[in-house]
C-alpha cells in the first residue's frame, strides 16, 4: 500500500514541475507577441528593424525569471510531497509513527499529514492486536504441545477418514516409528495390533458416525512396533464431534511393559523366596530324619545333627523376619529408635551366640574391638539384625576351616565395623548389586544362598542411621562387609511407636512385653 | 542291598549333600561328589554312573544345563544312567523343563527326607 503511494507522489512531482514552467512561460510569450505585432504594424522599417532587434532580449528577459520562478514554486510544492513520500517509505519499513510527518503539521499538507497519521495509527493498532493474538495462539499451542509431549501415554488424533492429524512424543516412541511415517497415515497402519485389534479400530472409526462425545473402555492389546517387536498396551478411543473437519477420534495408549516387568520380578521373587525358605526346612527335616531313623547313631553325630537342625531353624526365622522387614520398608512403616549405646559391650553381647556357633562349626573367630569407644546412637534391634545378616552370610558362604573376624575402628567421626571371612569370595561384577532389592531374583546360577533381602535390609537400616555400607571381595580369598555409623546421629530421635514409652512396652525380635512396675 | 551302585551327587551346598549321602553310603551306594554344574558335567562324562542327583541352582552351570548336555539334543545321551533332579527350586517351569529334557525324576528336597529319598531311588534299581 505504501509503495503505491510513493509511486504516485513521484509522478506528481514531475507534473508540478512542468505545470509551473508552462504557467510562467505563457505570460512571457504573451507580452513578447503583443510587442512584436505592435511594432510591425505602426512603425517604419527602420524603426521596425530597431524594435525587432530588441524583441529577443526582451523575451529572454521574460522567460528567465519564469524559469527561475517555476523552479522555486516547484521546490516549494515538492518539499511536503517528498516528506509524505518519506513518511510512506518509513511506514512501509515498519515505523508507524514517522518523523517526516511532524514537519508537515499546520501547513497546507497538514490535513493530508493528519490523515496519514490516522492511517498509521490504525495500522499500528491492528498490527499490535494481530501480534498479541498470534503470541496468545502460539503460547496456547506451546502449552498444548508441552502437555502432550510430557505425557507418558501415547496420543494419536484422527480425522474423519481415520488418518493421523496430531500425535505426541510418547506415541512416536511407543510405536517406534518416525514422524514422517505417522503424520497423515491411516491409524491401522501406524498402530497395528495383534489379533482382534483391527476389529476394535474399525468400531472406533464407525463410532464417528454417532453424535456426542463418547469415551470408550480401555482395552489391553499387543501393539506391533516398527522394528517388529511388540508391546503390551492399554488402549482407549474417544470420539469427538466439535469440529467436523478436525479431530474425530482420539486414541490414547499406555505402556504396560514396566508393570509387567515389575510383576514378573515379584513372581520370580516369590519363587526364589519359596526356594530359600525350603532350604532350611530341608535341613531341619533331614537332620531330624537322621536322628530319628538311625538307631546306631554316635553321640558325636547326634550333637552334630541337632546343632545343624537348630542352626537351620534360626536361619529360617531370620529369612522370615527379613521378608517381614522388607514388607515394612516397602510400606514405609519401618522406623528406628536410636539410643546412645556402648558399642563395645553391645557387640560382645550380640556376638556371643554367633561366636559359639562359628567355633562349633569348625571355623575360627577373631574379635578385634577397642575397649574404649565413644557412645554411638543406634537402634538396638535394627543394628542387631544387620550384624546377624552379615555374620550369617559369612557363615553360609564359608566352608569349615575358614576364619571369620570382626574388626571395629574409629575413622574420623564414624565407627567402622568390618566383617571379614576367608571364604570363596564374590565375583567382582556381582559386588555392586549386592545391596539391591530382588537382585538375586530369577538367577539360577548362584553359589550364594539367600534371597538377597538381608543385604538390602541392612543397607536400609544403616542409611537410616546416617551411615554407609559396602562390600569388598576377591574370589578365592574371601569377602569383607563393612558399615560405618556416625558418632553423632544426623537424624532426629524417631520413636518406633509413641505408645512404647507411655505403655512401658519393650519390643524385641520376639515381639513385645509390657513391663509394668509393681508398687 | 544295592550292591556297588555308583551315584554322582551334584550339589553346591555341602551340608545338603552330606545329609543325603550319609544314608546312601550307609546303604551301600558308592557316592562321588561334585560341587558345581561344570564339575558335575566333567565327572559324568569321565565315568559311568548308575544315577546322578542334580541340584538346579548352582554356580558355573545350572543343573538343567548339565541335564541338557548329558541327554543331548534328541535326549538319547547317557542311556544307562538315571538322572534325577533334586532341588528346592521347584517351579512349574523347572519341572516341565526337566521332563522335556528327559530327566528320570524331579524331587523337591524340602518334601523328601533322606530316608524317603533312598526308598524312591531304590525303585530305579528294583
Amino acid at each position: 500500500m505504501a509503495k503505491i503511494k510513493s509511486t504516485s507522489s513521484s509522478t506528481y512531482k514531475g507534473e508540478t514541475l512542468s505545470l509551473f514552467f508552462i504557467v510562467s512561460l505563457v505570460p512571457a510569450l504573451f507580452v513578447g507577441a503583443i510587442w512584436y505585432g505592435y511594432t510591425k504594424s505602426t512603425h517604419s522599417d527602420s524603426i521596425y528593424l530597431s524594435f525587432h532587434s530588441l524583441v529577443l532580449p526582451v523575451m529572454a528577459l521574460g522567460v528567465l525569471p519564469a524559469i527561475l520562478l517555476s523552479f522555486l514554486f516547484a521546490e516549494l510544492l515538492h518539499r511536503p510531497v517528498r516528506r509524505l513520500q518519506d513518511a510512506a517509505r518509513e511506514i512501509s519499513n515498519g515505523n508507524l509513527s514517522p518523523k517526516a510527518l511532524d514537519a508537515l503539521e499546520g501547513g497546507e499538507f497538514g490535513e493530508i499529514a493528519a490523515s496519514f497519521h490516522q492511517v498509521a495509527l490504525k495500522l499500528e493498532q491492528s498490527l499490535s492486536q494481530a501480534v498479541s493474538e498470534t503470541a496468545l495462539i502460539e503460547a496456547e499451542r506451546n502449552k498444548l504441545r508441552g502437555v502432550l509431549n510430557s505425557m507418558s501415554d501415547g496420543v494419536f488424533a484422527l480425522d474423519g477418514s481415520g488418518r493421523v492429524i496430531l500425535f505426541n512424543k510418547a506415541a512416536i516412541e511407543l510405536t517406534g516409528r518416525k514422524i514422517g511415517e505417522v503424520a497423515g497415515q491411516l491409524a491401522e497402519k501406524v498402530m497395528p495390533f495383534r489379533s482382534g485389534g483391527e476389529l476394535i479400530m474399525t468400531r472406533w472409526l464407525a463410532d464417528q458416525e454417532g453424535t456426542g462425545h463418547h469415551i470408550g473402555e480401555w482395552k489391553s492389546l499387543e501393539l506391533y512396533r516398527a522394528d517388529g517387536t511388540s508391546l503390551f498396551v492399554d488402549v482407549q478411543a474417544a470420539t469427538l464431534h466439535e469440529d467436523p473437519n478436525g479431530i474425530r477420534t482420539l486414541i490414547t495408549f499406555h505402556d504396560l511393559t514396566k508393570g509387567h516387568q515389575l510383576e514378573e520380578m515379584k513372581i520370580d521373587f516369590i519363587a526364589l523366596a519359596a526356594h530359600e525358605l525350603r532350604t532350611p526346612v530341608t535341613e531341619i527335616r533331614g537332620a531330624l530324619d537322621i536322628l530319628a531313623s538311625d538307631a546306631k547313631i554316635t553321640p558325636v553325630e547326634d550333637v552334630k545333627w541337632l546343632t545343624h537342625a537348630t542352626n537351620s531353624a534360626e536361619e529360617l526365622s531370620r529369612l522370615i523376619n527379613n521378608l517381614l522387614e522388607v514388607s515394612r520398608i516397602e510400606h514405609g512403616s519401618a522406623s528406628y529408635d536410636p539410643e546412645p549405646v556402648n558399642y563395645t559391650e553391645y557387640l560382645k553381647e550380640i556376638v556371643a551366640d554367633t561366636q559359639r556357633h562359628i567355633v562349633e562349626s569348625g571355623r575360627t573367630f577373631e574379635f578385634d574391638v577397642p575397649t574404649r569407644l565413644p557412645k554411638i546412637p543406634l537402634d538396638h534391634d535394627a543394628i542387631k539384625e544387620v550384624l546377624g545378616n552379615l555374620l550369617g552370610n559369612a557363615m553360609i558362604h564359608t566352608p569349615s576351616g575358614t576364619n571369620i573376624s570382626i574388626t571395629v575402628k574409629r575413622v574420623e567421626d564414624t565407627i567402622q565395623t568390618l566383617i571379614h571371612d576367608t571364604g570363596d569370595g564374590i565375583p567382582a561384577k556381582a559386588v555392586p548389586n549386592l545391596f539391591t532389592k530382588f537382585y538375586r531374583a530369577g538367577e539360577m546360577k548362584s553359589k550364594t544362598r539367600g534371597t538377597g533381602l538381608g543385604l538390602y535390609i541392612s543397607r536400609t537400616i544403616i542409611e537410616a542411621h546416617g551411615g554407609k555400607i559396602w562390600a569388598e571381595s576377591t574370589v578365592g580369598e574371601g569377602s569383607t562387609f563393612g558399615f560405618s555409623l556416625p558418632i553423632k546421629s544426623p537424624v532426629a530421635h524417631v520413636s518406633r511407636s509413641k505408645d512404647n514409652k507411655t505403655n512401658n512396652i519393650t519390643r524385641g525380635a520376639h515381639g513385645w512385653i509390657k513391663t509394668h512396675t509393681i508398687r | 542291598m544295592a550292591g556297588s551302585r555308583h551315584i554322582l551327587f551334584v550339589e553346591d551346598d555341602h551340608a545338603i549333600s552330606e545329609m543325603y549321602s550319609r544314608i546312601l553310603i550307609k546303604n551301600g551306594y558308592e557316592v562321588d561328589f561334585a560341587y558345581d554344574g561344570a564339575e558335575g558335567l566333567q565327572k559324568a562324562l569321565n565315568k559311568h554312573y548308575d544315577l546322578i542327583l542334580l541340584d538346579i541352582m548352582m554356580p558355573e552351570m545350572t543343573g538343567l544345563e548339565v541335564l541338557e548336555k548329558l541327554r543331548g539334543e534328541d535326549g538319547s545321551g547317557a542311556p544307562d544312567t538315571k538322572i534325577v533332579v533334586l532341588t528346592n527350586f521347584a517351579q512349574d517351569e523347572t519341572s516341565v523343563k526337566a521332563q522335556e529334557d528327559h530327566a528320570d525324576g524331579f524331587i523337591v528336597k524340602a518334601d523328601v527326607v533322606p530316608s524317603q529319598l533312598i526308598i524312591l531311588l531304590e525303585k530305579f534299581f528294583a
